[in-house]
């Protein structure tokens, strides 16, 4: 039974998104939110799931161009897209996410098998969150080079979203960021949602990340 | 309650997407210098007063009349008019998501008419479409109509202009107040309209920056 608190048949969804899971991943410039798509992609569609992929670049395609590159032979490209945003992330996502749905309403009406829509924003700041017309499951990426007071610092981002995921854990020696600290504080400020730790590039913690989203697909969508 | 609805929908919080457009700015800022007051007159009286006004103009007098041969007419000759991809793909993109939040906001037998139309594929539904059925819907006047519409466009340039830099946050509101004008000049050309043949843009060098602009290598806006 899933008990989230996103409403999942009412009018503000767009009929061509209906039966769509709408992941939303959110979280600082760099914490590695594109790394941890290219990481995911693969593992959903390997458990049959069609997947397209919505990224809110800032300034430039270079994030759907790197996703296009790394998933060459996976994904067709015509399967990722870029939003231009013309200002800060959250706009986009929260305030006014028309665009990303029309881009979604678009893909689907292309491609009609996906099941699954990865929403990237653009790299934002703590406040982040999704609109939860745009977003059905609600992601936010931190990584252990901003710190390990992050999780401290709260922010909706990190106390509010469905899953936290703190990546980049290979380089904490490096940065001298302490795991231990980091996941003991971002579980005492999220009020027991789960924390995952990745290293996306090696792919550690990745499969994790996809049950999670699994365990939030609906009942009604047909690949569930 | 038809000025409050008239606000509501002028409003840049209104949500439509009009944050992601420059309206072609962008491109002129990065081809060079630019003096954005005299080009947002400029694309007042070439652009937007025999374009998108003129339109907004004519669905409002046809929907009035409950003549929707007519708006699908003007909404197909506008989306015509529009000669790139990126600046027809914005209109009616925002045009949509207008319509679709308008909908469900103002419940007018109008715009649910307009949805049907467009759901069908028989119209683009373009942003000055909806505006016009939405206005001519809540029984605004359609001098005030045009008139907020034009204002609502300078805004939303001024505001692109702030985002690239072009304008500090002052003198983009002594630049928006300075249009007045000019948007009083396009109003009155579009009210002056008699049919879709009156629809019209000839901006030869906007066309060409706006082709550029969908090649540009980096870019923060939509158009």
């Amino acid at each position: 039974m899933h008990t989230h608190h996103h409403h999942h048949l009412d009018h503000d969804t767009p009929r061509e998104l209906e039966g769509v899971l709408k992941v939303g991943i959110g979280g600082p410039v760099g914490s590695g939110k594109t790394a941890l798509i290219e990481a995911l992609v693969p593992i959903l569609i390997g458990r049959g799931h069609s997947v397209g992929v919505i990224t809110n670049d800032i300034y430039t395609m270079e994030d759907a161009d790197h996703v296009k590159r790394t998933l060459d032979g996976v994904l067709d490209p015509a399967r990722i897209v870029g939003v231009e945003t013309g200002s800060c992330p959250h706009t986009a996502v929260r305030d006014d996410p028309t665009m990303n749905l029309a881009a979604g309403t678009e893909m689907l009406r292309r491609f009609g098998d996906i099941d699954t829509l990865l929403y990237e924003s653009g790299g934002d700041n703590l406040t982040l969150t999704f609109s939860p017309v745009l977003a059905d499951v609600y992601v936010f990426v931190l990584d252990t080079g901003e710190g390990d007071k992050m999780p401290r610092k709260r922010g909706p981002g990190i106390t509010d979203s469905d899953l936290l995921v703190i990546n980049k854990i290979d380089i904490a020696p490096y940065v001298r960021a302490d795991l231990e600290v980091m996941t003991r504080d971002a579980r005492r400020v999220r009020d027991g949602r789960p924390v995952i730790l990745t290293d996306s590039l090696e792919g550690t913690g990745v499969a994790e990340v996809a049950d999670f989203i699994a365990s939030r697909r609906p009942v009604w969508s047909p690949s569930a | 309650m038809t000025l409050l609805a008239q606000l509501q929908l002028t409003d840049s919080a209104f949500p439509g997407g009009l944050y992601t457009l420059s309206h072609g700015l962008e491109a002129y800022t990065q081809a060079g210098p630019v003096d954005v007051g005299a080009l947002l007159e400029d694309v007042l009286l070439h652009a937007a007063g025999p374009g998108d006004a003129t339109a907004l103009v004519l669905i409002h007098r046809a929907v009035t009349a409950g003549d929707w041969d007519a708006v699908v007419e003007t909404d197909r000759r506008l989306h015509a008019i529009k000669l790139n991809r990126e600046i027809r793909a914005a209109a009616t993109r925002t045009g949509n998501q207008v319509l679709r939040t308008a909908t469900l906001v103002f419940a007018t037998p109008e715009l649910a008419r307009l949805t049907e139309l467009v759901e069908t594929g028989t119209t683009p539904g373009n942003h000055a479409v909806v505006l016009g059925a939405a206005y001519a819907g809540l029984g605004v006047p359609v001098d005030d109509a045009v008139i907020g519409d034009l204002y609502a466009f300078a805004a939303s340039w001024v505001s692109a202009a702030v985002r690239l830099g072009r304008l500090d946050f002052r003198r983009a509101q002594a630049t928006l107040y300075g249009a007045g004008g000019a948007i009083g000049l396009a109003a009155a050309h579009a009210l002056a309209a008699r049919g879709p043949l009156d629809l019209h843009a000839a901006t030869p060098v906007a066309d060409a920056m706006s082709a550029v602009h969908e090649r540009a290598e980096a870019r923060l806006f939509t158009t």
